[in-house]
């Protein structure tokens, strides 16, 4: 990876005298307005991935997934021998690959956790939308309580906590189903009488 | 209700600069190492998180959408009060009549939104395309659409970049820049390439 720093704008590289200023200076090549922070990271060399190294000795302890290789470190989350090509190392701890895709797949590692189903704002909208045209909440209703039900303890977004959603997705969707059960009774008494 | 785990640099705003209703937002947050990007369509989030240590640059570059929305904003306002003007000179001359106030209204509430909104671009302050640069990839932040908010967030987020890989001197960056521009020499510009 080159340590150049092009324009956004005219990918023109931008000069050294540019980075790192207090306000924003024009690009040597098309003279927009620029404001560039560098940072230590910019020509920090990238490590080359290791393979690892054979086992030498008679009882040295081996990888479990490569037995023929010398294992360096254990998995923190199965504590699995590992070599050092099956080492994942994330935010200081090291894992297995096994381990990684399942912390991924289960949401057991957070750093991991890249995508969210709002269930809540799904629940809110088969709640509200439907109103406006109302014959449709006859089918939405029921399943926006149970979206609400079925995923009350599930995680959220993020970076958001609140269940108001899913509170006032259960209220109307009650109050609709409310109404269609006053409407049918209302209907089977009138033909009755 | 504030979120121990992340606090909040951006509302929450469309992807495209001029795409006002755009499905997907985008916001920014500051966890305690990253800064995390969440892009949202209303129904999934999808997130991405970019580790103080591994940030390699922030680029601000100031754009014209400033220039060109209060072009607009300012061209319609001028086209409904031209219209509120010249009707005001054709009633000078005769009575009001009750269609004369449904004109003024309908004319006068448009130009009043326009100029509103030309006020409110205009105090925002220039427009800015920032982009965030790592080892694998260049990340545009559409969340960061002006100078003064970005410096706002730069304020925060600078000092825990630099806390986590340490400052850069003028001489390094200057070294660093230097060695990634291979030297060209002046014999090997006029031979022609070689068709293989």
């Amino acid at each position: 990876m080159s340590a150049q720093v092009p324009c956004p704008k005219c990918r023109v590289p931008l000069l050294p005298e540019a980075c790192n200023q207090p306000e924003m200076t024009p690009c040597p090549g098309c003279r927009v307005p620029l404001q560039v922070n560098l940072f230590p990271a910019c020509f920090r060399k990238i490590n080359p991935g290791k393979n690892g190294e054979a086992v030498m000795v008679e009882g040295e302890s081996s990888c479990f997934y490569h037995p023929a290789k010398k294992a360096v470190l254990p998995c923190d989350s199965c504590g699995r021998f590992l070599c050092a090509l099956c080492d994942c190392e994330l935010n200081g701890r090291h894992f297995c690959p096994a381990c990684l895709e399942t912390g991924k797949t289960k949401g057991k590692i957070k750093s991991l956790d890249n995508q969210r189903t709002l269930y809540d704002s799904i629940a809110l909208a088969l709640a509200v939308y439907p109103l406006l045209i109302f014959y449709f909440t006859v089918i939405t209703a029921p399943m926006s309580l149970f979206l609400a039900i079925r995923y009350w303890k599930s995680p959220l977004g993020l970076v958001r906590r609140s269940k108001i959603r899913f509170v006032i997705a259960i209220i109307l969707a009650l109050l609709q189903l409310t109404g269609w059960v006053i409407l049918f009774i209302a209907l089977a008494n009138g033909r009755h009488t | 209700m504030p979120n121990a785990e992340y606090q909040r640099l951006t509302r929450s705003r469309s992807r495209g600069g001029f795409a006002v209703a755009a499905v997907t937002r985008t916001s920014l947050w500051l966890g305690a190492d990253h800064l995390l990007v969440i892009n949202s369509n209303g129904y999934t989030e999808t997130y991405k998180r970019f580790y103080f240590r591994d940030i390699q640059a922030i680029t601000t570059q100031q754009t014209n959408r400033w220039k060109i929305w209060s072009v607009v904003w300012i061209g319609l306002f001028a086209v409904c009060a031209l219209v509120l003007i010249v009707g005001l000179f054709e009633v000078a001359h005769r009575p009001m009549q009750s269609d004369d106030f449904i004109g003024f209204f309908g004319w006068g509430i448009p130009a009043a939104f326009f100029f509103i909104g030309f006020l409110i671009n205009y105090f925002r302050g220039p427009t800015a395309l920032v982009q965030l640069r790592t080892a694998v990839q260049t990340e545009t932040l559409p969340s960061l659409g002006r100078v003064r908010q970005t410096r706002k967030v730069l304020e925060k987020v600078l000092p825990l970049i630099l806390a986590a890989q340490g400052q850069l001197s003028a001489a390094e960056i200057s070294a660093g820049l230097s060695a990634a521009i291979p030297p060209t020499s002046p014999q090997s510009e006029h031979v022609p390439p070689v068709m293989s």
